[in-house]
């Protein structure tokens, strides 16, 4: 009897330890999923909005989808103002949030290899003043900023945006710094006893475990550029050099008539660069350190 | 490692790119320009530049635009570096910290040799933008303070149209009926805002500041203390909504204002505002543009002012082209035909008469208020003194009427010390 | 040293690795070194001297003074700004009492929340890129106008906050409230700490895993010995930034109030204040001297995490 029980009861259990894999899944995509709709409805529903007519996005609030499929708001709003279009407003974006990411990313790495890896004199000092100058709000470095901008005869060029991002941003040096300060030194001693500088340390060893961090700070720094508001806006005051947050704040005034539909359209429509770059990115962070990890 | 090589190339390639985008012509004189508004404004008025540059082809107008929050963000930053441009847009709100301060050049010299012809505007008008007996600015439309009435809500509570010269007497009781009636609100928001709080004071014959600007012009206090308590009544009974739900309206503009969302049946707005209200609610609705209430045995709240100014900066480098565009802007009828009143009645009278067979039943009625209220109104106010932005936005809102309205501070209590913060703040004119 | 390899031969095997990870270094003398350090540093320090210390150094200045952006003459008048702030201004107060509570609140709730999706988002389940895009994505809509729209749509007297949970609240005007709906939104954009925690989770090396399991540790344990204490250079690095970031919170809430900082002054941000102040009432003296009060505060507290940081914070590749 009990020999043939013995077959069965394994049966049962590699049969429930399948079914508690499936189980776990099963639960952890419930749950996962559901938050997520949760954490993306507030978008849905940005989104179902630029498609519905002015008025419904102030009178019928709670419903998510519209009442008619308005493509209009897309065309309306995509000619812009007084002849210059979106085309405009999306090249000038490009130019800003592309070229300033790379500037801005490959300058922090750099940097902060400095900071994380080498001992100099006076390097805690300049580290502490480097954090300093994040605490100070923008609101009252703008005007001493822009007087000397523009004493440089640098309004309405792309000078003032992106020359100040070639020395790197304290956000992302302090970032990778971190993430430098996580890499093993023994790397760095085998390498330098095999007669390597400290740059190729940097190129060589450093730079390849540091995928992860550069990918983060480039997702961020194109998001915060692309988003960026304030500093286009009094540098590039011409409505040919506007960028695209720019463009969409002058749609709007809080005492005249707004085009609500072609706002909803072009807001959405704006978070797409910043989306294909994240869903681009991020493919690169999952495959990121983990397995390589120590061999390098 | 060459992903890092191609991103210096990237780097090399992009610093040389650079100068391109700098580059811009210097043939003809370059006149600068720059306005607040939304949209509708700003492809109305590059339509106007266009047509001004056609006219005048040595002249290139460089302008720019924004809303009126970043606006004024914008143009301190550039009054701050000195490069402000030929021609603004000013708001009656800040005419006068501006011209004091140096900022603006006095336009008299133009309009006494005819550059800015306003030979057919009103005396009134044009002294709308004096301000210690020069002219800084030339007004861009006739305005007034308006209470938009819904026709339909008012038929669907069985209630008259109330009298052009009602009392504020008389609009509690109207406001508690449409809410008895009808489960809305009879009056939306911004029953407590600080213009009404001046018309207020206008329709008991005093002005809020005294002549010099250095404190507070009335010395009595009770029609506010009045209004307050009225308030506080209606936010009660539901007749407006509470502080509470007021705030929501905060951010909404026009298109989400209760009267358009059906919320209230009446709606306190400028009358150059009133457009994007009907936009907003539909060809199938149906508004009246209504006097203010006054007060029991009081004159007129309303007075006619100019909804916003072109100035020319102290700074400017083509003065006398700048007041050419001016010129143009009020006194070409072509022009007008598309600006269409958008900021408000235009002030000449050819141009008036020559928009006048053409408009759309909402300009109409507009247009008709804006003759009814001249006929009736109080006379301009000087514009106000500096340190008003303080007292509005520091004082009167978040520490006198809100404070009162959440039930913090008595009326009594709240307009003794609005009246010491005020005065406090204004003597620094002195 | 000698000590701590005679206990290594004792311990487990994911004891030994952590032993190796954990342990301190010393490493090369400074001098050979300055020449190649400024070197890898001068991007930002060039970038310092040129576009930054001005505009700072003004700051700093104009806060004794009265200047008004807009009169050309300019007076001395020592620590009246600060007088002003410290004794007169009531609205002042009511702004710093706002902003810790939303520093207060938000920096924790949102840091918890990132940490916690980053661990469960850290998997290799099949459909982890469609939830990682989802969890971000609220993060990538900024704060545009549409976005002010969209949260009185969530908040409003009509939203769905109220219709799903059957509530009349009035989330916007009540006192009590108001904040919250900052502090929400706060939170809902966790995206940019819970993507550095996933970084930082990615690079904690599989060896370390792989010796736990070994060793026989459940995934609580695995949490606690390894995960936490290694990601402790990066909940620091966003404990930091997160502080130094809500502290000068401005779009957002600009967007969203209005920056009135109704009702009753609850949610008016320092950032906010110090604005109006600067832009509206064109007081860019005071605006200065209140820039630089924040700029002492932060920096204090941040100095008081640097300091509690050796005691809590682990870079196993560290030489000092």
């Amino acid at each position: 009897m009990s020999g043939i029980s013995i077959p069965k009861q394994t049966a049962t259990i590699a049969l429930s330890q399948r079914q508690k894999r499936f189980l776990k899944a099963l639960l952890y995509h419930v749950f996962v999923g559901i938050i997520g709709l949760a954490m993306l409805y507030p978008i849905l529903w940005m989104v179902a909005a630029s498609f519905k007519e002015s008025s419904e996005i102030w009178t019928n609030v709670r419903a998510l989808l519209p009442e008619t499929l308005r493509f209009e708001n897309y065309t309306n709003g995509w000619k812009g103002i007084g002849g210059i279009t979106f085309t405009t407003y999306y090249k000038n974006s490009f130019i800003y949030a592309g070229l300033g990411t790379v500037f801005q990313v490959a300058a922090s790495a750099i940097v902060a290899y400095g900071f994380a890896r080498v001992d100099f004199v006076g390097k805690k000092l300049w580290f502490t003043l480097m954090l300093a100058t994040l605490m100070l709000p923008d609101q009252v470095r703008m005007i001493p900023q822009y007087i000397v901008f523009d004493r440089l005869g640098w309004i309405n060029t792309f000078y003032p945006l992106l020359l100040p991002r070639l020395g790197g941003a304290p956000f992302f040096i302090f970032m990778i710094v971190q993430f430098i300060r996580g890499i093993p030194t023994e790397l760095d001693e085998a390498a330098l006893i095999d007669g390597c500088s400290k740059s190729g340390i940097f190129f060589r060893i450093i730079l390849p475990q540091l995928k992860p961090a550069i990918i983060t700070a480039t997702i961020f720094s194109f998001y915060w550029t692309w988003d960026d508001f304030m500093t286009p806006f009094i540098y590039l005051t011409r409505p040919e050099l506007h960028t695209v947050s720019v463009a969409l704040r002058s749609f709007s005034d809080p005492a005249s008539a707004t085009d609500w539909g072609a706002i909803f359209a072009m807001s959405s429509l704006s978070l797409l660069p910043v989306f294909i770059i994240f869903i681009f990115f991020q493919r690169y962070l999952v495959e990121g350190i983990a397995t390589t990890g120590l061999k390098g | 490692m060459k992903a890092l090589r191609y991103s210096l190339v990237l780097v090399l390639v992009a610093l040389l790119a650079l100068p391109a985008a700098a580059i811009y012509g210097q043939e003809t004189i370059e006149l600068q320009l720059t306005w607040w508004g939304s949209q509708t404004r700003h492809d109305k008025t590059i339509a106007v530049i266009e047509m001004f540059e056609a006219e005048h082809p040595n002249i290139d107008i460089i302008y720019e635009f924004s809303n009126f929050t970043d606006y004024w963000t914008l143009l301190s930053t550039k009054a701050a570096s000195g490069s402000l441009p030929d021609v603004m847009q000013h708001d009656y709100a800040y005419l006068a910290e501006w011209a004091l301060r140096g900022q603006l050049m006095p336009l008299d010299d133009f309009i006494a040799d005819g550059t800015i012809d306003l030979s057919n505007v009103a005396q009134s008008v044009v002294d709308s933008g004096k301000i210690d007996g020069q002219t800084y600015g030339v007004s861009l439309g006739a305005n007034s303070q308006a209470f938009i009435l819904d026709v339909d809500a008012f038929e669907a509570a069985g209630l008259e149209l109330p009298s052009p010269d009602w009392t504020w007497t008389e609009f509690e009781e109207v406001v508690t009926q449409i809410h008895d009636e009808l489960g809305i609100w009879g009056f939306g928001t911004l029953l407590d805002d600080e213009a009404l709080w001046k018309s207020l004071l206008i329709g008991h014959g005093e002005w809020a500041f005294s002549d010099d600007g250095t404190e507070l012009g009335y010395e009595d206090d009770q029609p506010m203390i009045d209004h307050l308590n009225m308030i506080l009544r209606l936010q009660e009974t539901g007749g407006i909504p509470t502080i509470e739900e007021e705030i929501e309206f905060d951010t909404t503009g026009p298109e989400g204002s209760p009267l358009v969302i059906g919320k209230s049946a009446i709606q306190y707005q400028w009358s150059n505002q009133v457009l994007a209200v009907a936009n907003a609610a539909g060809p199938e609705r149906h508004f009246k543009l209504w006097h203010l209430p006054r007060p029991e045995g009081g004159q007129s709240s309303n007075y006619v002012k100019p909804s916003m100014f072109f100035s020319i900066p102290a700074s400017a480098e083509h003065p006398e082209e700048a007041a050419m565009f001016i010129d143009f802007f009020t006194n070409s009828l072509e022009a007008n035909e598309i600006l269409a009143a958008e900021r408000g009645v235009p002030v000449s009278a050819p141009v008036r008469d020559h928009l006048l067979p053409n408009l759309d039943p909402v300009m109409a009625e507009t247009f008709d208020f804006l003759v009814r209220v001249e006929a009736d109104s109080s006379p301009v106010p000087p514009p106000d003194p500096p340190g008003y932005a303080d007292l509005r936005l520091n004082v009167y809102g978040p520490q006198f009427v809100d404070v009162v309205r959440f039930g913090e501070m008595s009326p009594e209590d709240a307009v003794a010390f609005f009246r010491e913060e005020a005065n406090r703040i204004l003597a620094q004119n002195k | 040293m000698g000590g701590r390899v005679a206990s290594l031969e004792t311990a487990s095997p994911l004891d030994r690795i952590r032993a190796r990870w954990f342990t301190r270094k010393t490493q090369y003398s400074l001098s050979r070194n300055n020449l190649v350090g400024y070197l890898f540093v001068s991007p930002w320090l060039i970038g310092f001297f040129l576009f930054s210390l001005i505009p700072i150094a003004a700051s700093l200045v104009l806060a004794f003074t009265d200047y008004d952006l807009l009169g050309n003459d300019i007076r001395f008048i020592g620590l009246e700004n600060f007088d002003r702030m410290f004794t007169q201004d009531l609205r002042y107060w009511k702004s710093v009492n706002a902003t810790l509570r939303y520093v207060f609140f938000a920096v924790p709730l949102r840091l918890t929340f990132a940490l916690g999706v980053a661990m469960l988002l850290n998997t290799k389940r099949r459909g982890v890129y469609l939830y990682r895009a989802a969890y971000y994505t609220p993060s990538i809509v900024g704060g545009s106008v549409a976005v002010a729209v969209m949260w009185r749509q969530i908040f409003g007297t009509d939203g769905l906050v109220n219709a799903l949970f059957g509530l009349d609240v009035r989330w916007y005007g009540d006192p009590k409230y108001a904040l919250w709906t900052l502090i929400t939104l706060a939170v809902w954009q966790f995206g940019s700490p819970m993507l550095i925690f996933l970084a930082g989770l990615r690079q904690i090396p599989n060896e370390l895993y792989e010796a736990s399991s070994i060793d026989g540790a459940n995934a609580g344990q695995r949490f606690l010995r390894i995960t936490l204490p290694m990601l402790t250079p990066i909940i620091f690095f966003n404990l930091v930034m997160q502080t130094i970031q809500n502290f000068q919170q401005f779009t957002q809430a600009f967007v969203i109030t209005g920056g009135n900082g109704r009702p009753l002054d609850r949610t008016l941000l320092y950032p906010l204040y110090l604005y109006r102040r600067a832009f509206v009432n064109y007081e860019m003296g005071y605006a200065s001297a209140m820039s630089w009060v924040l700029l002492l505060t932060i920096a204090v507290l941040t100095a008081v995490l640097f300091v509690s940081s050796g005691r809590w914070v682990f870079y196993h590749g560290d030489n000092r």
